[in-house]
């Protein structure tokens, strides 16, 4: 069996960090390897949670939008976003750069939806909009990592 | 390098030869390659040692400026000496010398800079008076009287109630060209800011664009040089204030801004100094495009990496850490995190 990845990515970053790093020569050199090591610790934490990030996020915004179609006045974005409600997420492909590409179309779409709601009085609208502001705040969380 | 700023220095001195030692590159710049060196000449006279600094274009970085531009900014404090920054001696703006525009300038000798250095317990007993200094400096810039300057010749003075609307459209036509990703936060606080414009500016002032501890040179005795001008502009002096006032700079995660002070106490240095009383409604405006500037300089430094322009890590840093930092900030700044 292969170390996994994350494991291999810490060992990696401290090896740059207490072996490499003190034999850099010059302040710019530590400095480089010192970002090196930190990036590792951070890589390793996205590599593992990175498809499970993705699948919940693309979730929860398609969520989000089967709710908006009955608060959106009928339209183009309505039509849109009642399209991507009925669009199986996830979808075959679980690649994470796949993953991404779907995840970029259901955020620029949250965009617009949150525009829009922000200029509704009704209650559906203000609770919708209390529910994108809580899926922002939940995705940061769901990105947040642990410096080394 | 060394040769070319030997052949580049012996060519402005009018002497046969210069040496150069001790070349060295400072780090922590994301946005320009900063580099100090010794140089030893002889002229007819006399032998002359000196220390210098070189600031030199990337292909790619955080910001996008003009070397002239710092240039004129720094150059604009000579003979203000309440505005401490290096003298500078040389600017080239073409590639021919050293394949990039750059600029040489006085090395301020024995003094730190870092952001970290100054929480250390030898700086206790100096910090608060640094700290006080700094929002002293901070409120003479914004009174500095730059008419007539060498600011005038490299960039036009915005209406007292255009400074706003100028730095929004900048900041967000940034991000319209760099995100890698959709960013909804930094949008919804867009929104939020064209909703709720701030009042005119008081005066138009001198704006560093980039103010914080790390960004002046400091010794036990007090603050010597302001440095890092590539953002400078003119505009709303609460501009620089909000900056300085950023979650992101905050080293110590006590709540003190920039690792070293009140906010209050910043205040007042400032308002002593600048002759200004702080509209706290704008300045929370400002502190929200604070928030959207910072996540442009990051998505601008995340794109020259992803796009293979620029193989710095401090910018792939910016990717993977300070893009969702900067969301968290931008969340409570706009009073909407847990």
């Amino acid at each position: 069996m292969r170390p996994p990845i994350p494991h291999t990515l810490q060992v990696v970053a401290g090896t740059l960090a207490t072996q490499v790093l003190p034999e850099a020569r010059t302040p710019f050199g530590q400095q480089a390897v010192g970002l090196a090591a930190q990036l590792c610790v951070l890589i390793s934490q996205e590599f593992d949670r990175a498809v499970a990030r993705l699948v919940e996020e693309n979730g929860a915004v398609v969520a989000l939008f089967a709710r908006a179609t009955d608060v959106v006045p009928a339209g183009e974005l309505r039509d849109r976003l009642a399209a991507a409600a009925a669009t199986p997420v996830p979808g075959p492909d679980l690649r994470v750069s796949a993953l991404q590409v779907v995840n970029d179309d259901l955020r620029r779409m949250l965009i617009d939806l949150h525009a829009a709601v922000e200029q509704l009085a009704t209650p559906e609208a203000r609770a919708l909009d209390a529910a994108i502001w809580d899926e922002l705040r939940a995705s940061t969380q769901r990105r947040h990592l642990m410096q080394g | 390098m060394e040769a070319a700023i030997e052949k580049y220095l012996a060519l402005k001195l009018g002497v046969p030869s210069v040496k150069v030692s001790h070349l060295l590159r400072i780090p922590g710049g994301a946005s320009r390659e900063t580099w100090m060196f010794k140089a030893v000449w002889n002229d007819e006279e006399e032998r002359h040692a000196e220390e210098f600094v070189l600031r030199l274009d990337p292909p790619a970085s955080l910001v996008e400026s003009e070397r002239e531009h710092e240039y004129a900014f720094y150059r604009a404090f000579e003979g203000h000496p309440e505005i401490p920054v290096p003298r500078m001696r040389w600017l080239e703006t073409g590639p021919e010398h050293m394949g990039a525009p750059f600029f040489i300038m006085d090395r301020i000798p024995n003094c730190e800079s870092s952001p970290r250095t100054i929480l250390e317990p030898f700086w206790a007993e100096a910090r608060p008076m640094l700290a006080r200094r700094k929002y002293e400096i901070l409120g003479r810039i914004a009174r500095f009287d730059w008419r007539g300057s060498t600011i005038e010749s490299v960039i036009a003075p915005p209406a007292l109630d255009a400074c706003w609307k100028r730095e929004l459209d900048y900041w967000e036509d940034m991000i319209d060209r760099h995100e890698i990703s959709p960013q909804p936060i930094s949008r919804a606080a867009i929104r939020w800011l064209r909703a709720n414009p701030p009042p005119p500016a008081e005066r138009i002032s001198v704006v560093h664009g980039d103010y914080r501890t790390g960004n002046f040179l400091y010794r036990t005795d007090g603050i010597h040089g302001i440095v890092d001008w590539e953002m400078a502009h003119l505009g709303d002096p609460l501009e620089d204030l909000a900056w300085s006032f950023m979650e992101a700079w905050e080293w110590a995660r006590d709540g003190k801004k920039g690792g070293i002070i009140d906010v209050e106490d910043a205040i007042a240095a400032w308002e002593h100094t600048s002759g200004m009383t702080v509209d706290r409604d704008a300045l929370r405006w400002w502190d929200v495009l604070m928030g959207v500037k910072g996540q442009a300089l990051w998505l601008t430094g995340a794109h020259s990496f992803a796009d293979g322009r620029s193989s710095e890590l401090i910018l792939a840093m910016t990717a993977y850490w300070l893009n969702n930092f900067q969301d968290e900030i931008l969340l409570r700044s706009m009073g909407r995190s847990a």
